[in-house]
């Protein structure tokens, strides 16, 4: 009966994180599409392209790698979804998330991202070769204020475990973004260079590179790339909110504290134009960085 | 003679070497046959290796061999590679020339890293370390060409390394009397701490130059990449962790009561962060596979000298993890594009394209190996740099932190481009003739250590024993707290389960796979990588549609102030002014009689005058 | 056999003398005697040592010419030091005949034999005597057979080069014979262990002078920087074999003229500490100059020059342990440089360059692998006997705690391993066709032997051990020198 309770909520895990996730992708269409002057697709419409993509049917292959990607995308995001605690407390929703550490999600979450590289290698299309030379360069960028945020956290709290990191911000007052401001910005600035939106959007580029990496990727494998996106959109978010908003006790407060995190890059990425890889890159190795490098001075100095 | 004593196993070792010298009169079969039995014996000698100690006298120095559960994990890596090692080169070098020379260098460098690793005193260990270099330098050389520069430069910037070693072997000897590590260690701590650092320093940099830490990587490119594709496994794999076992010896057996020890040691993390970040960046650049793994290892050398330099438990458990493993995965990365230049005469990454379904195996070879060095779970590769990582923050080596995990996400782009140019993208009619390499000698080495990255990722205990025993006898106690078959431990108390992660990554993946497949791909038809969306132009059979060449322009562009300077440049020039000075001295001999009559002359004006003087 | 025919050490300079002057009477007789005959006059030479020798050991064999006791009359000091030098003399003399057999067919052989044998009667007789003049006759017997034998080819610049050793050997004897009768003037006696005893008749300025005319005089020979100008010319000119013989034996022989000389004579500190760094800057220069240079026996003669240096190095540190590592220097270096030349010549010829090796490791293997042997001897890596002459002469300058002698010696020995390796590098370059002709077996056994004596010596280091040791003590112990020259 525990075995069923634990395996069933596995499932629920992975279905809020994809009903939310796309939930939140649709949400972000229709406001792009109202500041454009335009009305945008319902909320649902990402779940309705998802449906429609698997029961597409597919003719044509080029390879087993090429079905090897999306897999590898979809075993990272569930992955990473299952050692991440949802929730502060309680029994739901924890799943695997004492058995990694923060250090293993770092590996795991670019795990997805090169399984997708590998696939869109062997389509043989130029254009996914050039937006994946131009995703893996990206990646380069980012995450340096990204680990630069959680080595702050980590050090400042003695853990590299999420659930100290969440206990410990036991109030308002104890979350991280007030604490370590710092660290925050850096940290949500990486964040805005992993959810590939603007202004850091060059690896997919839809006009310039027919979208990139997935270009030669359709029916079930895009059906299965876009589930896996929407999983791990909400992973990421919910990562965030344990991080720096001390995690939530309910859904609807994770609800809350995700969407407002996911705005900031949404409303970022509204206003701002695209930058070229190497500026991208310039630019996460310059201010963020700084900004990362002082918040673990802080902590350094508070400790 | 004692079979369980390490005179047998080196007599074991070096005899098969000559032995299969002369058998390649005989029948290459037959050669072939002692080559095998010759590392196979000596790593299954491993097992039984007795306790005692071998005292012999030479040139009136006393050697002494014996055994540490240090040494035995050094002999075990080297063993682990060379089998594999001796195994891809029968097929692999059965075009090249001169193979008795081949296999006679090949056992001598073998046998000589054991003795290295077995030798209880300085002496002993200069000795092997120079047979080795002899050695390995007429192996690098052996394809002629260019690899003649490449040896050359390795040897030099060797010679360099070992002599800086000598010098410190012979103070210290004047110094202690003795030439046993552990004599030496006891009258070192007697030594003015000045003296100390200035010794343990010329140690150091001998054994940095054999691990290729900046500035003395220089030879690793070229050597790495003229050497026979068999050995370059076994060189990156093995023979430069002969670099780390020296330096671990002399900063934990010799160095650690000194002043000097902590910032050396600090010192010596940071070069090692600083290799690893800019090897990583000189990979992303070369064109050339096997130029780029050899910057990758230079690379990977440097996390490990940065865990051993850190000097907590966690941090050397992370050191030697990665030594093995990063032995094995090079290896596995060596003999798949050794596998690929057998087949097609090539490792220009501009040039080749495409081969994934001609050479299925090595394909998964080259992915198995770049997920372990993209330290990307669940392969043996992430144990590895989670130990590394967590040794680094508790130690508080914040901005170290920051620089290793630069160059592991950097490595990323360099692990993707030797994959994707060489297996990926389109493929090329020039290489549909192309066939796999042949099982028995060439894919069994390459998926044998292909299963040792799995098992070590899933139950990295299997290593991590022996490592314990190894660093409880250089005097870090690893208590059982710190890990277990298939947990891992940091300093804080969290952890790491490995099987629960395997559990979870393996059911996902092989679902969604499961479902792309049987439901997708098995209804789908091949077609060729020609047939793309390529918005409406259908492209000819000629058109060439690779994007391989400059492939990571952007992030060059970006990373361009660092890589347009070049440390190897300014060794170079040393070695130039130098040679040009000797071209200078060189007029000294002019060729004239008179002038070296003038020199007698002057000279003895000058003696005289001089003699006049201090009278 | 002794009792019907006593051996004495006179034999070593007699016998080959003996022979240089009949050679050209037996010629007369058959052809095939002027190989044969210099073959058995070293084949006896090798036995006198072989008797010899180990009595030698015991205690010094002091032989009387003439009947006439030291001082007055000549005396031959057979120690073990000089015992020693003979031997190793006789030997490579023997090696160097065995390697003409074939390899030698520039006419006429018969003077280029009488002159061979010469040489090595004159080097012995420079390490057997006691007595300083007749020391400055077989220096002169040396030396001018040496500046025939650099012309022997009759070429223009093979004359030219034989030349310019003239000019600079007469003011090397012209100093020596200059010193000599500046000590005979004041002691009146030109005995070595006499004049040791009677030195202090000689004002020290004197003396100073005096050592400076030797220094430069013996220099000269013992190829030290700057009077070493003629060499670079004269081993690129002499006949190969010649220029094994210069490496071997009669730099070693004004080398031993120059320590017994300084030691018994001059045994000031600062003479000695001269000499020591006389020798690193010769080191250090001939090294240098070696590296960038691309005729392969002026190469091996900078080289050469290199190995003395680092050998008077050791001799100027004049310690029991300096000493023994300058004698082991000096034999590594005799039978390895020697073992170079006689490959290098039979590899490449005569006019051989850098690029004349490329591909010789298809062409001649065994060739090729001796001189890789060679090189990796010359260098000093294990398990070669380079690598412990080499290390007995680090530990001995460590002993006296010269620290920077030792990195010198050390930056120097990269040095060689670049200008060595790149030669080496070059057999292996994959250029030619397999096995182009075939090298005669007189001479692949002539370097057989040299080859089994650098594996002999690099993994039994022991074996000389005790030859070693007795030669430093008798160079080092003046006391017993004299006591024993003088006892009658």
């Amino acid at each position: 009966m525990e075995t069923l309770k634990t395996i069933s909520g596995y499932f629920a895990t992975i279905g809020v994180a994809f009903t939310v996730g796309f939930l939140f992708m649709g949400f972000r269409r229709i406001l792009t599409a109202r500041v454009q002057n335009r009305v945008g697709p319902p909320i649902y419409q990402n779940l309705l392209d998802i449906i429609k993509l698997w029961s597409k049917e597919s003719a044509i292959n080029h390879g087993l790698m090429q079905h090897m990607g999306p897999a590898f995308s979809i075993t990272a995001s569930v992955t990473t979804l299952m050692f991440i605690p949802v929730l502060r407390d309680g029994n739901w929703f924890q799943n695997f998330s004492f058995e990694g550490d923060l250090i293993f999600l770092l590996y795991i979450m670019v795990f997805g991202q090169l399984g997708m590289a590998l696939g869109a290698g062997q389509t043989g299309n130029p254009n996914s070769a050039i937006g994946v030379s131009r995703g893996l360069s990206q990646i380069v960028g980012y995450e340096i204020p990204f680990v630069l945020a959680l080595t702050a956290l980590m050090v400042y709290h003695e853990t590299t475990s999420l659930h100290e990191i969440m206990a410990a911000q036991d109030s308002i007052g104890g979350w991280n973004i007030f604490v370590n401001p710092l660290a925050f910005v850096a940290g949500i600035i990486a964040f805005l260079g992993m959810t590939h939106y603007t202004p850091f959007d060059v690896p997919f580029a839809p006009a310039e590179l027919a979208s990139g990496p997935p270009s030669e990727f359709g029916g079930k494998y895009l059906g299965m790339m876009m589930t896996s996106g929407s999983i791990f959109a909400f992973a990421k978010l919910t990562l965030f909110v344990n991080l720096f908003l001390g995690g939530a006790s309910n859904l609807l407060e994770l609800l809350v504290k995700a969407l407002a995190l996911y705005l900031i890059p949404v409303i970022i990425g509204i206003v701002t134009p695209r930058f070229r890889t190497e500026q991208a890159i310039l630019f996460f190795w310059k201010w963020p960085t700084i900004i990362g490098i002082l918040s673990i001075l802080w902590v350094v100095w508070m400790r | 003679m004692d079979i369980t004593g390490i005179p047998f196993f080196l007599a074991v070792s070096f005899g098969g070497a000559f032995l299969a010298y002369l058998m390649n009169f005989a029948h290459r079969f037959l050669r072939n046959a002692v080559v095998l039995l010759t590392v196979s014996a000596s790593a299954a000698l491993l097992f039984w290796l007795g306790d005692e100690t071998f005292s012999m006298e030479m040139g009136g120095f006393v050697l002494t061999l014996g055994k540490t559960p240090y040494s035995l994990f050094f002999a075990g890596i080297v063993a682990l590679l060379a089998v594999p090692t001796v195994l891809f080169s029968f097929t692999y070098m059965a075009k090249e020339e001169r193979p008795a020379m081949y296999y006679l260098n090949l056992l001598i460098t073998i046998a000589a890293m054991y003795g290295i690793l077995f030798s209880l005193d300085l002496l002993s260990l200069f000795i092997f370390w120079e047979i080795m270099t002899w050695s390995s330098f007429l192996l690098t050389i052996h394809k002629g060409g260019n690899a003649t520069k490449a040896g050359v430069k390795y040897f030099l910037y060797s010679a360099a390394g070992a002599y800086a070693i000598l010098f410190s072997v012979v103070i210290l000897y004047n110094m202690s009397g003795s030439l046993l590590i552990e004599d030496v260690a006891r009258s070192f701590v007697l030594q003015n701490p000045l003296m100390q650092l200035m010794l343990a320093g010329t140690l150091l940099f001998g054994f940095s130059v054999k691990a290729g830490l900046m500035p003395m990587h220089g030879w690793a490119p070229d050597a790495y990449a003229e050497s026979p594709a068999p050995f370059t496994a076994l060189f990156s794999g093995a023979l430069s962790k002969m670099g780390i076992f020296g330096m671990g010896m002399v900063l934990y057996q010799i160095f650690l009561q000194s002043p000097f020890s902590l910032p050396v040691r600090e010192l010596l993390a940071w070069a090692g962060g600083i290799t690893s970040a800019l090897a990583t960046l000189r990979a992303i650049q070369q064109t050339d596979a096997k130029r780029l793994l050899a910057y990758s290892s230079v690379a990977q050398l440097g996390y490990i000298v940065m865990g051993l330099a850190l000097g907590t438990p966690l941090s050397m458990m992370a050191a030697l993890f990665i030594t093995l493993l990063h032995g094995v995965f090079k290896a596995m990365l060596f003999f798949a594009v050794g596998a690929v230049y057998f087949r097609t005469g090539l490792t220009d990454l501009n040039e080749l394209r495409g081969l994934i379904r001609r050479m299925p195996v090595s394909f998964l070879t080259v992915l198995m190996a770049i997920i372990s060095l993209a330290n990307i779970p669940p392969l043996g590769g992430f144990v590895g740099k989670w130990l590394l990582y967590e040794s680094l923050i508790q130690s508080d080596h914040y901005f170290l932190v920051i620089v290793a995990f630069f160059s592991s996400t950097a490595s990323f782009l360099y692990v993707y481009r030797l994959i994707f140019s060489i297996f990926l993208g389109q493929e090329e009619k020039e290489f549909e003739h192309v066939k796999e390499v042949p099982f028995l000698t060439m894919q069994l080495p390459m998926l044998a250590l292909a299963a040792v990255t799995f098992i070590t990722g899933i139950f990295p205990g299997i290593v991590l024993a022996p490592i314990s025993s190894a660093l409880t006898y250089l005097g870090f106690p690893i208590q059982h707290d710190m890990w277990s078959m298939s947990m891992l431990f940091n300093e804080w108390g969290n952890r790491m389960n490995l099987l629960a992660m395997i559990s979870v990554i393996g059911t996902v993946f092989l679902t969604g796979f499961t479902i792309l497949y049987f439901y997708r791909m098995r209804r789908t038809r091949y077609v060729t990588t020609k047939d793309i969306h390529t918005s409406g132009e259908v492209p000819t059979e000629n058109e060439n549609l690779t994007y391989a060449i400059n492939f990571y322009q952007p992030f060059e562009r970006a990373a361009h102030p660092v890589l347009s300077k070049s440390i190897r440049a300014w060794i170079d020039w040393i070695g130039r002014s130098v040679s040009e000075l000797g071209d200078f001295l060189r007029h000294i001999y002019t060729g004239d009689g008179q002038t070296y009559a003038w020199y007698v002359v002057l000279f003895l004006t000058f003696m005289l005058a001089a003699g006049s003087w201090i009278l | 056999m002794p009792e019907l025919f006593p051996l004495s050490p006179v034999h070593y300079v007699a016998a080959p003398l003996l022979a240089a002057f009949l050679l050209p009477l037996v010629a007369k007789l058959s052809r095939s005697f002027i190989k044969i005959l210099p073959g058995l006059t070293f084949l006896y030479v090798l036995y006198v040592s072989a008797v010899l020798y180990p009595q030698a050991l015991q205690a010094p064999i002091i032989e009387q010419i003439a009947g006439w006791a030291p001082p007055l009359g000549i005396n031959l000091y057979y120690g073990p030091m000089a015992g020693l030098f003979a031997s190793l003399f006789s030997a490579l003399g023997f090696i160097v005949w065995l390697y003409s057999l074939t390899q030698m067919k520039q006419e006429p052989l018969d003077r280029f034999y009488i002159l061979l044998m010469m040489l090595v009667a004159g080097a012995t007789g420079m390490v057997l005597t006691g007595d300083i003049f007749n020391l400055f006759v077989f220096m002169e017997i040396t030396a001018i057979s040496a500046y025939s034998l650099t012309a022997f080819l009759r070429e223009d610049d093979k004359a030219e080069a034989g030349f310019k050793y003239i000019l600079i050997g007469s003011l090397a004897s012209a100093f020596v014979l200059l010193g000599i009768a500046i000590l005979y003037s004041y002691t009146g006696t030109l005995n070595l262990a006499d004049l040791a005893l009677n030195m202090d008749k000689v004002p020290l300025s004197v003396r100073v002078i005096v050592f400076g005319l030797f220094l430069v005089g013996f220099g000269i020979e013992a190829e030290i920087f700057p009077l070493n100008g003629w060499a670079p010319d004269a081993y690129s000119a002499a006949p190969a074999p010649v220029s094994a013989l210069f490496a071997g034996i009669t730099v070693k022989a004004a080398l031993y003229a120059l320590a017994r000389v300084t030691i018994l004579l001059f045994p000031f500190a600062g003479s000695m500490a001269l000499i020591s760094i006389l020798g690193l800057v010769t080191l250090v220069i001939s090294e240098l100059a070696a590296l960038h240079q691309k005729n392969l026996f002026r190469m091996l003669a900078y080289s050469s020059m290199g190995q003395v240096g680092l050998a008077i190095a050791a001799l100027g540190l004049f310690t029991a342990e300096g000493v023994y590592a300058a004698l082991f220097a000096m034999i590594n270096h005799a039978i390895v440089k020697g073992m170079l030349f006689l490959t290098v010549f039979a590899m490449a010829g005569g006019s051989a360059t850098l690029d004349g090796l490329n591909g010789m490791g298809r062409k001649k293997p065994i060739l090729s692998l001796l001189f890789t042997l060679g090189a990796f001897a010359i260098i000093g890596l294990p398990p070669f006997s380079g690598f412990w002459s080499k290390l007995s002469v680090l530990t001995a300058m460590g002993q006296t705690g010269n620290y920077a002698m030792i990195a010198i010696v050390l930056a120097t020995t990269i040095v060689e391993a670049a200008y060595f390796l790149r030669a080496t590098g070059r057999l292996y370059l994959s250029e030619g066709n397999p096995a182009e002709g075939k090298t005669p077996l007189s001479a692949i056994a002539a370097l057989a032997v040299l080859a089994a004596g650098i594996l002999w010596i690099g993994f039994f280091p022991g074996s000389i051990d005790e030859t070693l040791t007795a030669g430093a003590q008798d160079l080092l112990d003046t006391a017993k020198y004299t006591e024993g020259v003088l006892k009658d």
